[in-house]
Formats: C-alpha cells, sequence, structure tokens
C-alpha cells in the first residue's frame, strides 16, 4: 500500500477530514456513505451529529410523496368539502415545511438560538398577517 | 504563542467559542435575514390573499394556473434541496468531485425552475394576464417574480462555491460556506412549499 494518501487534496486542512484513508478512498469511489456523520467535524452551532446521505434521500422521498398527496387533494376540489381540502392542504404544507427546516436546515440537531430566531420570524409574521387580513375583512 | 489545538472528529472546528452565543456570527446573521425574509415574504402572501378573488376582469386562477406543469417545476426545487444537503456532506467528507457534481445540479436544478417559470410567465402574458391586468395579475407576478429573484441570487451563490472549488478554494474547512449558502437555499424551497400550496393548491372563493 502507497505511503501517500490520494484522498487527501492540498486545499483541505487534513486535520479536519473525517474517516481513515480508506474509508474516504471507498466514500469517493462508491458513494456508500462510509463515513458515519458522527465522525465528521461539527459545523458551526451544531449539537447533534446531522443525518447521513441516505436518510437525506429518505427525506426527499417522504417530501416528493407528500407533495404528490397535495396535488392529489387539488383534484379532489368539489368532491369534498372545501374547509376539509384547504385544512388539508394546509396541514400537508406544515408538514413539509418543518421537514426541510429542521432535517435540512438541521434546526433539530443545532443549538436552539437559530430555531428561536427562525419561529420568531415565522411566526410573527403568520401572527402579523393574519391580524391585518381579519382587519381587511378577508375572511368574510 | 499559544498553539490552537486541532479539534478531534465530531468537535467545533470553527472559533464558535469566541462569540457569545456560541457560534459563528455568519451563521447566526443568515438565521436573522431568514427570519426577516419570512415577514418579507409574507407580506407578498398576504397582499395575493387580499386580492383572491377580488378582479373585476378577467383572467382568473382558474383560467391561466396549470397545475401539472407547476407540480413539475415544484418537484425539481424540491429535489434541489436534497442536492444542497448532498453537496455539504459531500464537501464534509472532503469528496471534492461529488460536492462539485451535487452542487452544479442544485444549480441546474435551479435553473430548471426558473426556466419553467419564465415559461408560465410567458404563457399567461400570451393568455392576457399582466402586471396590470387585474389585482391577480399585480400580487401574483410580484410575488412569484420576487420568489423567482431569490432562486435567481441562489444560482449565481451556488455558481460561485463551485467556481471556488474548481479553483481549488474550497476545502473541508470551507464547510461553513456551504452550509450558509445550503440555509439560503433550503428557505427559499420553503418559502416555495408555501407559495404552492397557498396561490396554485387553494382553491379561490367563489
Amino acid at each position: 500500500m502507497s505511503d501517500v494518501d490520494s484522498t487527501i487534496s492540498e486545499h483541505d486542512n487534513p486535520e479536519l477530514l473525517p474517516g481513515t484513508p480508506a474509508e474516504r478512498a471507498d466514500e469517493e469511489e462508491f458513494g456508500l456513505s462510509v463515513i458515519s456523520p458522527d465522525e465528521l467535524p461539527m459545523l458551526p452551532g451544531e449539537v447533534k451529529a446531522h443525518s447521513s446521505p441516505f436518510q437525506y434521500v429518505m427525506i426527499a422521498v417522504v417530501l416528493c410523496v407528500l407533495t404528490a398527496i397535495e396535488v392529489g387533494f387539488y383534484y379532489l376540489e368539489g368532491d369534498i368539502p372545501t374547509a376539509l381540502l384547504v385544512g388539508c392542504l394546509l396541514a400537508l404544507a406544515f408538514v413539509k415545511f418543518v421537514m426541510v427546516a429542521s432535517l435540512y436546515m438541521h434546526l433539530s440537531k443545532d443549538k436552539p438560538i437559530f430555531k428561536r430566531f427562525f419561529i420568531l420570524g415565522a411566526t410573527g409574521a403568520c401572527i402579523l398577517y393574519t391580524v391585518v387580513l381579519t382587519t381587511l375583512h378577508i375572511w368574510d | 504563542m499559544a498553539q490552537a489545538t486541532l479539534p478531534a472528529p465530531h468537535e467545533e472546528q470553527h472559533d464558535s467559542h469566541n462569540t457569545a452565543t456560541g457560534t459563528t456570527n455568519t451563521k447566526l446573521a443568515m438565521w436573522i435575514f431568514l427570519s426577516s425574509e419570512c415577514l418579507f415574504f409574507g407580506a407578498f402572501i398576504a397582499t395575493y390573499l387580499l386580492y383572491r378573488g377580488r378582479s373585476v376582469k378577467g383572467p382568473t386562477p382558474r383560467d391561466v394556473y396549470n397545475i401539472p406543469f407547476t407540480s413539475v417545476t415544484s418537484f425539481i426545487l424540491l429535489m434541489s434541496s436534497l442536492t444542497m444537503v448532498l453537496a455539504l456532506a459531500a464537501i464534509q467528507r472532503g469528496d471534492h468531485r461529488r460536492f462539485r457534481v451535487w452542487i452544479i445540479a442544485t444549480g441546474l436544478f435551479g435553473a430548471t425552475f426558473i426556466a419553467g417559470q419564465i415559461y408560465e410567465f410567458t404563457e399567461f402574458y400570451r393568455e392576457g394576464l399582466s402586471l396590470s391586468t387585474n389585482v391577480f395579475g399585480s400580487s401574483f407576478f410580484v410575488l412569484t417574480g420576487i420568489h423567482g429573484a431569490h432562486v435567481t441570487v441562489g444560482i449565481i451563490w451556488l455558481l460561485s462555491l463551485w467556481g471556488l472549488s474548481m479553483q481549488g478554494k474550497l476545502g473541508v474547512q470551507h464547510s461553513e460556506r456551504v452550509e450558509i449558502a445550503g440555509l439560503y437555499w433550503h428557505f427559499v424551497d420553503v418559502v416555495w412549499i408555501v407559495i404552492f400550496t397557498v396561490v396554485y393548491l387553494i382553491p379561490p372563493q367563489k
């Protein structure tokens, strides 16, 4: 076996590279996610290890299924009560929103300060504009 | 002079302990920016809802919307979030070849979404809907146009990261830069999740 670790680029800080040279070589060649997220150096504000690439793909599959269900609901207009239809569509959008924010943006695994700021903005916007639209009698 | 201790795996690699919040100012600033963007997009979504069903002349949403087409572009934007997290995972592992593939795939998905939006706008215009036709046209084009501008900024950002990587200026120690760009990209995706439901899928008032 060669003494030179071919997986280290001259631009990388070698101390921050995770896994063994053999694991990195396997990962580079086959993309098998050989290196566990636990072995990665933490990103700023990270508390728990982020998901693995396989988990990210599974999250995307769930998001696609939810989107397909949403589009399916659109075609049920007239067959089910409008209030139920709107409620289901908003619930599905909320679930997708939370999934992307917590799992892809890592809000569930990073320091709570990020979550607090984001929730402040998102709920603040919801409350503010609900009050504005109610004042303008949009729901009548 | 004291020598800095390099981190063991899964220990913080940045000077986050140098700030009172225990994280880098860059990442915190991005989250505060995204928080303010919620209010920004909320204003345009609220305006759309306010004007919904109040146009005195057509075309109306029912006349112009092409739900199957918009569903496909929404799916493409959703997939771009997947390629974005895979790009981050790749650079954290020092896998630069795969990082470039995922980051350029993300940019291409974003560009496809924008191309779809341009096609949609052109079709709407051909059917008689412009920015000044009615209140639906004004609120729709402003809301989706501003979102499209955000996606375009994101594509430029991703391409600049790809360019840095090609020049060899983006190492594993720069993972945070990719994460920050990713946060912005995922945010435009979550905003589209809301727009797609509220603007396109929820039936208009009768």
